[in-house]
């Protein structure tokens, strides 16, 4: 649960920032595959997923040495899950549930 | 992408109507697609793969399947020397063991029923909690386990470079390469990525034989991907989403939650198994609890246990007998009459 309120204030933060950083990029979750496996994303840039499927998935973000370890909760069918990137590095990203859906997040 | 259309069908399809849709004489007013395009449209999300997957660090080769076959039917592998991966991967139960619960060294119950390795070269991650995400540290696991084969890394290393025989195998699978537990586990990986379910009924009327499958099991299928509501889960040619589930046994296992805590409904969640041979490899579920597909249809249609880790897709299926009866005729058709499988003569 922490680490839910910690991901609503990181997104929280996002919004000041808004105006400044890039628009959103969405991934959707569909066929219980990430829409991509790669992204490329920019630092402060927010990764919106969005759950296509019939089922529930969750959202859990792995930062590769830089401290930053995510669970989004459960999201259910037609869930959104807003997840602001604020430090660069890779993230490996996963769903709890299902976990042979995978997706590396690069943040320059 | 089953998940989709499985609603539709759904809401779309009732069991009588369904089978005049398999004889393609039904349109779908709702959105143009005709019964039976629809149907065919569902059948080809099960379509069966062309290929099997190998990691690029482990490709199959000749020289590795026979040493893995050996070393995967050997009792020498195990601390007592009583045990081999196939004495609970037994090819006469459809690589599992028929027992509720696994027996490992000296007779120990284990913990959780034994999971048939039919098709587990595409079935990653592995274990009933997934704690292995791959094929090669799966086959490490029951190995060195002190309550399964009991056979320390060092020992299996050890056992395997005093028999001449798997001397010579290992030098032809993998030259150059010490015997390690990385070569041992990944040989028997390579076996295991051999072992798959034939052709099945159910494969010929994905192919095209309508008559491969009774109407029953046809209604069936239809079941499965709608009112059943089956194919949420047991999705794809193996009929499994390789997701972890609670599906409410009354098991107090914490199961993939123990992998993977801070998500609810991973608490008492497993590994959703395939469907492929499945009148073969009971009993069922996890803990082995479930003596019957009858009593698998009857413990999704009500007999589930309500909590807050039960997963969302669960809920009363109200089914009646038939529909039950047709629900086991599709799953019966599931199961393929394979080749007999040679035991190895071991190396000396």
């Amino acid at each position: 649960m922490r680490q839910i309120v910690w991901a609503l204030g990181l997104g929280a933060m996002l919004t000041v920032n808004a105006t400044l950083a890039d628009a959103p990029l969405t991934v959707t979750q569909k066929g219980l595959q990430f829409s991509v496996t790669e992204l490329d994303a920019k630092k402060g840039q927010t990764v919106v997923f969005v759950n296509d499927d019939h089922t529930t998935h969750n959202i859990t973000v792995t930062g590769d040495g830089n401290g930053v370890n995510v669970n989004g909760g459960l999201q259910p069918p037609g869930g959104e899950f807003r997840m602001p990137f604020l430090k660069a590095g890779t993230y490996a990203v996963t769903c709890g549930i299902h976990p042979k859906m995978k997706l590396t997040v690069v943040v320059k | 992408m089953m998940n989709t259309r499985s609603s539709a069908l759904a809401v779309l399809l009732m069991p009588v109507i369904a089978v005049v849709m398999v004889q393609g004489a039904l349109a779908d007013p709702a959105n143009g697609q005709s019964g039976s395009a629809k149907l065919q449209a569902a059948l080809a999300d099960y379509r069966r793969p062309a290929k099997v997957p190998a990691p690029k660090s482990n490709p199959v080769t000749a020289d590795k399947v026979a040493l893995g076959q050996a070393l995967f039917f050997d009792p020498r592998m195990s601390g007592s020397g009583a045990l081999s991966c196939a004495s609970c991967h037994n090819p006469g139960l459809a690589w599992a063991d028929g027992l509720p619960k696994g027996l490992g060294h000296l007779g120990g119950r284990l913990g959780r029923h034994t999971p048939t390795i039919l098709n587990v070269a595409f079935g990653e991650p592995y274990f009933w909690d997934g704690r292995a995400t791959t094929l090669e540290d799966q086959a490490k696991g029951p190995l060195v386990s002190s309550a399964e084969m009991n056979m320390p890394a060092a020992d299996a290393v050890e056992r395997v470079q005093s028999i001449p025989g798997y001397v010579r195998m290992f030098s032809q699978a993998y030259p150059g390469q010490p015997i390690t537990i990385d070569t041992i586990a990944a040989a028997i990986a390579t076996f295991e990525r051999t072992v798959l379910s034939g052709t099945a009924p159910f494969d010929r009327w994905v192919n095209g034989d309508d008559a491969a499958v009774s109407d029953a099991a046809k209604a069936g299928f239809e079941l499965f991907n709608g009112k059943a509501n089956c194919s949420v889960c047991h999705v794809g040619w193996r009929f499994s989403d390789d997701g972890f589930h609670d599906i409410g046994l009354s098991s107090a296992d914490p199961g993939r939650a123990h992998i993977a805590p801070g998500i609810v409904q991973l608490q008492q969640a497993f590994k959703t198994p395939t469907l492929r041979n499945v009148t073969q490899h009971g009993p069922y579920m996890h803990d082995g609890s479930l003596a019957t597909l009858a009593a698998v249809i009857d413990h999704y249609d009500a007999a589930f246990v309500r909590r807050p880790s039960l997963d969302t897709q669960m809920h009363p299926l109200n089914l009646n007998a038939e529909e039950k009866s047709e629900l086991l005729a599709f799953l019966d058709s599931l199961t393929s009459v394979d080749t007999p499988v040679t035991v190895p003569v071991l190396p000396h």
